[in-house]
């Protein structure tokens, strides 16, 4: 069964979990590859987590002069082969959403790799599974589908990830109603 | 036939720029090139190590498909863009000290963990070391005659370097060397190998095609190479001309391996110096400013060439506000991202991002 990372992005309460449990990922070296902003610092408390959205067609991958970003079989857009990375930062450069990270005195690249130690057997990645409040999660195509209908949202606002994003991914993003001035129904 | 020629979309492309003709020439040139050199070396052919044989035919297979590889790789748009730049900015003056770092002294696996840098120094420094024994031995470039009795004379590209007693520790290092680095490649794979049984990380990742493999076939190489000489010593000779032979076939099954699997990196390696240099001069020249918050974060040279590349790869990340994603700085372009998802402006706030390492 096919599960995908599924972000509702207004649950978000900005309690950085995910940041803290992305370090503990194995391979990850104790340093996170994700990030919570603020929203609108000066007037709210509204956070949002922003990670790799796995893009199908993704652009650090095409902009990589060593081929060192391999996409694996479930999908996931992996870091940066370790031998392969020539460090030229171009990934950084492409990438539309600003993510992958450079780490200088090693000369490489590293980015979410959807902890796919993990994820390529079924288990979701460390930041879903501990994200208390559900902004994080992992689901199949039938969960997210079955998520809209609970919503109950008749007016075209449910939306998931496009147009919002620059291309098709496989991690999904629903869009957070209370922002857009809708009212989401729990 | 000539509208079907006026619509091609790569007129103007010439028959030079095809994949054949470029592996053509390389393969045309790099053996003219070993041909002459052999023709040096060998003192017109007179001096040929004809039980060696089998390396010179393997080694000009692995050429063929190392041009294969490479060539077909140097066609990826941002690869060439740093070959290219790379290739131009090859006199820096930093390039030296680049280059030792990068292929020498490994200073960047340090930084990934000291246990890792000795494994890869020791398989690395074996096999870079091997290949200086080997092929000037197989192509005659280096080879040995003994003029006085009990002093061999070392000639190197047809001429005589130097005379050493065939008792000495100069001629001892000579006929040990290929030991010597056997035994440290040896080490390094029982390193490596050990740390593939055991880190739960690497035990996540490794395909045995991938990541085994070329251990176990570095590993081939270095026993039996290692037994042609126990063969010699302990066994007097006794199995000594199979175990040649059986030493030879991992060799060249090895080397014709070597540009498609986890070996490739050794030739491609070079290419970090080339992005290395590529970054540091461009900076130099002129950097990007974000085009939200004016901070300074890449060469405007590099900004373009991705945007070129990704133009190439249909992928055009211009936005309504005018500017291109690759313009923007890293946490700028975040927070656009974040923007789009709220309606709110996050990336026009002037709020450095908060906490963004998980350390309370």
């Amino acid at each position: 069964m096919k599960k995908r990372l599924y972000l509702e992005l207004e649950n978000c309460i900005g309690c950085r979990s995910c940041l803290a449990a992305c370090t503990q990922c194995g391979g990850h070296e104790e340093r996170n590859r994700n990030y919570v902003y603020d929203v609108n610092p000066l007037v709210n408390r509204q956070t949002m987590p922003l990670m790799c959205l796995h893009c199908v067609n993704p652009a650090c991958a095409r902009s990589c002069p060593a081929q060192a970003i391999q996409i694996h079989e479930t999908g996931a857009v992996l870091s940066a082969l370790v031998e392969k990375c020539i460090g030229c930062q171009n990934c950084t450069i492409a990438c539309p959403y600003g993510i992958p990270k450079f780490d200088t005195e090693q000369n490489l690249m590293y980015k979410c790799d959807l902890c796919i130690d993990r994820s390529k057997d079924g288990i979701p990645p460390m930041c879903a599974s501990v994200c208390p409040s559900n902004t994080l999660q992992w689901l199949t195509d039938e969960e997210i589908e079955a998520k809209q209908k609970q919503f109950n949202l008749d007016n075209g606002k449910w939306v998931t990830s496009m147009p919002y994003l620059e291309g098709e991914t496989n991690v999904r993003v629903n869009l957070p109603g209370i922002l857009q001035g809708v009212t989401k129904l729990f | 036939m000539q509208t079907n020629l006026s619509t091609n979309p790569k007129q103007g492309r010439s028959v030079n720029d095809a994949f054949a003709s470029h592996f053509a020439k390389s393969m045309f040139l790099s053996i003219l090139a070993l041909g002459i050199l052999t023709f040096i070396g060998t003192r017109m052919f007179t001096h040929i190590d004809l039980n060696l044989y089998g390396y010179m035919i393997g080694t000009i297979v692995f050429i063929g498909g190392f041009f294969y590889r490479f060539i077909a790789w140097g066609e990826r748009p941002p690869t060439k863009i740093i070959i290219k730049k790379g290739l131009k900015q090859l006199f820096r003056k930093s390039t030296p000290k680049t280059a030792a770092e990068h292929l020498v002294t490994y200073k960047f696996i340090w930084h990934r963990g000291i246990y890792r840098w000795l494994q890869h120094f020791l398989i690395g420094g074996g096999c870079i070391l091997s290949c200086f024994v080997t092929f000037p031995l197989v192509f005659g470039w280096m080879y040995f005659t003994m003029d006085d009795n009990g002093y061999y004379t070392v000639v190197g590209l047809g001429m005589n370097l130097m005379k050493v007693s065939a008792d000495g520790i100069i001629a001892f290092f000579f006929y040990n060397a290929l030991n010597i680095t056997a035994v440290m490649v040896i080490t390094g794979v029982c390193m490596a190998l050990y740390r593939r049984l055991k880190n739960m990380q690497a035990r996540a990742e490794q395909k045995f095609m991938y990541d085994f493999l070329p251990l176990y076939m570095l590993l081939f190489i270095s026993v039996t190479g290692l037994l042609l000489t126990f063969m010699n010593v302990v066994l007097h000779g006794w199995g000594q001309p199979v175990m040649s032979l059986i030493h030879q076939f991992s060799v060249i099954v090895t080397l014709i391996y070597l540009p498609f699997g986890k070996l490739a990196h050794i030739p491609f390696r070079p290419m970090s110096v080339f992005a290395r240099n590529y970054r540091e001069h461009y900076s130099e020249e002129a950097e990007k400013e974000c085009k939200v918050c004016g901070s300074h974060f890449v060469s405007v040279e590099q900004s373009q060439d991705v945007i070129d590349v990704l133009g190439l790869n249909n992928m055009e990340f211009f936005k309504k506000e005018g500017f291109h994603l690759a313009e923007l700085c890293l946490p700028c372009r975040r927070k656009y991202r974040i923007a789009q998802f709220s309606g709110i402006a996050t990336h026009e706030i002037k709020v450095k991002e908060a906490n963004q390492n998980a350390k309370g």
